[in-house]
């Protein structure tokens, strides 16, 4: 500020100088000068207003929203002079510096217009100066309405009053003052509407009626009988039971709601409601909402009249008792929280809502510990067994911190227990079973059991997988539905503002904000989403271009494949490069990461690498195609898929081995198939020297002739292969159109060349060996035998029967 | 199908940023600009060269009485004692 100064200290004599030649004042200067005095006038307003409101927490929470409109006005204020500021910025630059002592002076036009420059800059840094400590105000008054509600909030809690006999006299006294007063202020307003308003009153509570209607109906109509329990099911399943005590609870409670908040709404458009009459019409009819909701879940999860719909295992009578003690708790929660509200907008002494607290609060305690003093099961011999100990531990200890602290005085700080007891207890207990629910249908197989499965089934013949698939997002979306609506409403309760919540929620899809790194929740769906519609997109393209161009065109299998493959996997990067930018991800620092990355690419994942570039060159060289008899290595079989990092190939004996593709391009690969399916096989027979080698030719080549899946051109050919040891050596060699079929050739060769020696009376031999043994003293070796022969003939006998092979 | 998700938000929560305004100092001496953001007014000085990243909310800054306002995306440049926004 005081370098603003300083420099308009500097520019005034010039300025005045110029004032004469150009007057006229920038036209930025005119148009943001009022924007900018405005903001500043609203600013100071809206503080006076914090002062004044320094009580009222709703109130703090609106001014402290348009506090922040103001400031992001501020800002707006300053960037619009920014085209202006770079132009002038540009211009003086061009101009130069104001010549030195002792250089020759510019022309006269030229420091006229750094004049007039100088000016009007000095000028637009004095707006940007005033916008600045605008700003700076409002922001110091945003962060004290943080403190002051805190402030609040405390007091309230803590806050203690006197309670006393003289108190039970004044109650008294007030309650009957009080009552007068209210039954004259409700029946003069009664008086007021049958009088003048009775039309608008009865259109009012139509319209609110037949919103509620169609919610209801529809609801019904929609889920039908996801809402009733079927009294005639002897054992309904668990899921079914959750999502009926949920689905009914919900859809009647939102009904009431809708038809309540559009009867206050209607009520208020036609002017029906005065000022006192509306607050506590709004706060009978918020009493008469939650504790109808409160009711209806007690009744939804614990049915008293249906043990088989009941969620909680307890007995019927206990889950009697206790759906009535937990509505007693509502309704005199719900009467404390209408009477205190009543109160408040008559004026009524002070001394009478702190005794109606006193009495409400105190009868909740005792409820809540009646409840925890339930005995809500049986044990096996029949005697009735207590809640487990940490719940009933629990609900004593809330029930007698509420009741001593209303009878401590501390009324503010019992009434807000009590209420949370109920409606964040209600809530809490809602979004259990919504949770439970999510979870029993994402089981596998359970959601097709249910009525809706069913019904599905019939009408869309979905499948079980389908089923599975279906109920995974369900359950999904009914999370968020409990989390959407669940997490707002007990904020709400706790003291937390509506435009709050609101706020965070703007800022939370906006911009979640870790150090300097932001990004934003709906920036990444949308991102995602279209990542998805680009993937799914080019599926269908991927199957357009295969199925009905290529097909058409007659396009070669491997050609189709590598196109294919290649479109597929353009199209997801194409879609995941759009999807990135649409999530408003700068691509720049992907190229920061990149760069980091490369060296591990390098390094750790030099194997993917090398098989990924493997896998594009197989796409582009195509040495083999999905289908061919390919021998690799090791390997054998029939190609399944060729991806880009692994090639999937099928054995014959249907193992699936999945070679990666580096391989199949470093090492030689046989392809049987590869141009045409032709292919030669050899059959090799050996046959007995005794036959005649002419005629087992003459026989070979017409058994391979008479061979229908053998080629006559090229020629069947028999090889007369050698002669060896024990057997002459041929050789069937034959050529077929598909190769694929030689085992069925091989065999239908083998049957019919064996049957036509057999027929033919040719031999196959058994290898054959003569084995010749020389003795060198004959006549010893005779004796020997002839002296072992005597005397145990037995063994020697069986040796010397052995039948010489000659 | 899920492996290319999880690549998508792997490689999203790696690089799922926009930073705030960056300032450099290109000049050879250092610099010293106000910066006013939110309810605080802070100096930020900048050595020769020095660059930093600030305001990520939008604010006001000053530099030798020459005044400026960011949102909070902009790349400012100090050079010869001015700034200059890219």
């Amino acid at each position: 500020m005081a370098a603003v100064i300083v420099l308009l200290c500097g520019l005034g004599p010039a300025a005045a100088q110029d004032m004469a030649a150009a007057p006229a004042v920038p036209q930025i200067v005119q148009e943001m000068q009022p924007v900018i005095d405005g903001l500043a006038k609203r600013a100071e307003e809206l503080s006076k207003r914090v002062d004044a409101n320094a009580q009222d927490d709703a109130r703090l929470v609106e001014l402290r929203l348009e506090l922040e409109r103001i400031a992001s006005e501020a800002l707006a204020a300053g960037v619009a002079f920014r085209p202006r500021l770079t132009e002038i910025n540009t211009r003086l630059e061009l101009l130069g510096p104001v010549p030195a002592e002792g250089q020759p002076a510019e022309a006269e036009i030229v420091a006229n217009e750094r004049m007039a420059l100088l000016r009007e800059k000095s000028q637009i840094n004095v707006l940007i100066g005033a916008a600045e400590t605008t700003s700076l105000g409002v922001n110091r008054q945003i962060g004290r309405i943080a403190q002051l509600r805190r402030d609040l909030f405390a007091s309230t809690l803590s806050k203690r009053y006197d309670i006393n006999y003289a108190l039970v006299g004044e109650v008294l006294d007030g309650l009957r003052s009080e009552s007068t007063k209210f039954t004259r202020v409700v029946t003069s307003w009664l008086r007021f509407v049958i009088q003048f308003k009775l039309s608008s009153v009865l259109a009012a509570t139509f319209f609110a009626l037949a919103g509620a209607a169609i919610l209801l109906i529809g609801g019904r109509r929609l889920f039908g009988n996801l809402i009733v329990p079927d009294p005639a099911e002897a054992d309904p399943p668990y899921i079914s039971r959750l999502s009926v005590a949920f689905w009914s609870t919900l859809l009647r409670s939102a009904s009431i709601s809708v038809f309540l908040a559009g009867t206050w709404y209607f009520f208020n458009y036609f002017n029906v409601l005065r000022g006192d009459i509306g607050a506590m019409l709004w706060a009978f009819f918020v009493v008469i909402a939650s504790t109808y909701f409160v009711r209806r879940l007690a009744m939804a999860a614990l049915s008293p009249k249906r043990p088989n719909w009941r969620l909680v295992e307890i007995e019927s009578r206990p889950a009697g008792v206790l759906v009535l003690l937990i509505t007693l708790t509502a309704i005199v929660s719900g009467a404390d929280f209408f009477l205190t509200r009543v109160f408040a907008t008559m004026g009524s002494p002070l001394s009478l809502t702190v005794g109606e607290s006193l009495v409400a609060t105190v009868i909740v305690g005792v409820l809540v510990v009646l409840i925890g003093h339930v005995k809500p099961r049986v044990n096996a011999d029949g005697t009735p067994r207590p809640w487990p100990v940490w719940l009933r531990l629990s609900l004593y200890l809330l029930g007698s911190v509420t009741l001593a602290a209303a009878l401590l005085g501390y009324i503010g700080f019992s009434r807000f227990m009590s209420q949370q007891i109920v409606v964040t207890g209600a809530i809490l207990a809602m979004m259990y079973i919504g949770i439970l629910s999510a979870r029993a249908i994402s089981e596998e197989g359970a959601f097709a059991g249910t009525a809706l499965g069913r019904r599905l089934e019939k009408r869309f013949q979905v499948e079980e997988a389908g089923f599975d698939q279906l109920a995974l997002v369900t359950s999904m979306l009914v999370n968020l539905l409990v989390f959407v609506v669940g997490v707002p409403l007990i904020l709400l309760q706790w003291g937390f503002q509506w435009g709050d919540i609101r706020a965070w929620a703007y800022s939370l899809a906006h911009e979640i904000r870790i150090g300097t790194v932001s990004f934003s929740l709906i920036g990444i769906v949308t991102g995602i989403a279209v990542f998805a519609i680009g993937y799914y997109a080019t599926r269908w393209f991927q199957r357009w271009l295969d199925g009905t161009v290529m097909a058409r065109g007659r396009v070669d299998a491997g050609v189709r494949n590598s196109i294919r493959t290649a479109v597929g996997y353009a199209g997801v990067a194409i879609a995941g490069l759009i999807g990135i930018s649409a999530a408003g991800i700068d691509l720049s620092s992907l190229a920061l990461v990149a760069g980091a990355l490369s060296l591990g690419i390098g390094f750790g994942l030099q194997n993917v690498v090398s098989n990924f570039v493997s896998g594009l060159i197989l796409l582009a060289e195509r040495p083999f195609k999905v289908g061919d008899w390919i021998i690799a290595g090791p390997v054998s079989g029939t190609v399944r898929k060729i991806s880009v990092r692994a090639t999937e190939i099928e054995t014959f004996q249907r193992q699936t081995v999945i070679l990666p593709n580096s391989e199949l391009i470093n090492a030689a690969v046989g392809n049987w198939t590869h141009k045409n399916r032709l292919g030669r096989i050899e059959i090799p027979i050996g046959v007995s020297y005794d036959s005649d080698p002419r005629r087992v030719h003459a026989i070979l080549t017409e058994i391979a002739k008479a061979h229908p899946l053998v080629l006559k051109n090229p020629e069947p050919f028999v090889l007369f292969g050698g002669f060896g040891g024990s057997s002459l050596d041929f050789e069937v060699r034959v050529f077929l159109a598909d190769i694929m079929n030689s085992v069925i050739v091989q065999n239908d060769l083998r049957f019919t060349i064996f049957e036509t020696f057999e027929r033919e009376g040719i031999k196959i031999p058994f290898p054959q060996r003569d084995l010749n043994i020389r003795i060198a003293d004959r006549d010893r070796l005779a004796d020997k035998l002839a002296d072992v022969a005597a005397p145990a003939p037995a063994p020697g006998k069986r040796r010397g029967k052995r039948p010489d092979p000659d | 199908m899920t492996r290319i998700y999880i690549a998508i938000a792997a490689l999203v929560a790696l690089s799922g940023w926009s930073n705030a305004a960056s300032i450099v100092n290109s000049d050879a001496e250092a610099r010293t600009v106000i910066v006013t953001e939110g309810d605080s007014q802070q100096e930020l000085s900048l050595a020769a060269g020095q660059a930093a990243d600030f305001c990520p909310n939008g604010c006001f800054v000053s530099l030798e009485g020459e005044r400026e306002t960011l949102l909070g995306s902009e790349t400012v440049e100090i050079s010869g004692g001015r700034m200059r926004i890219r």
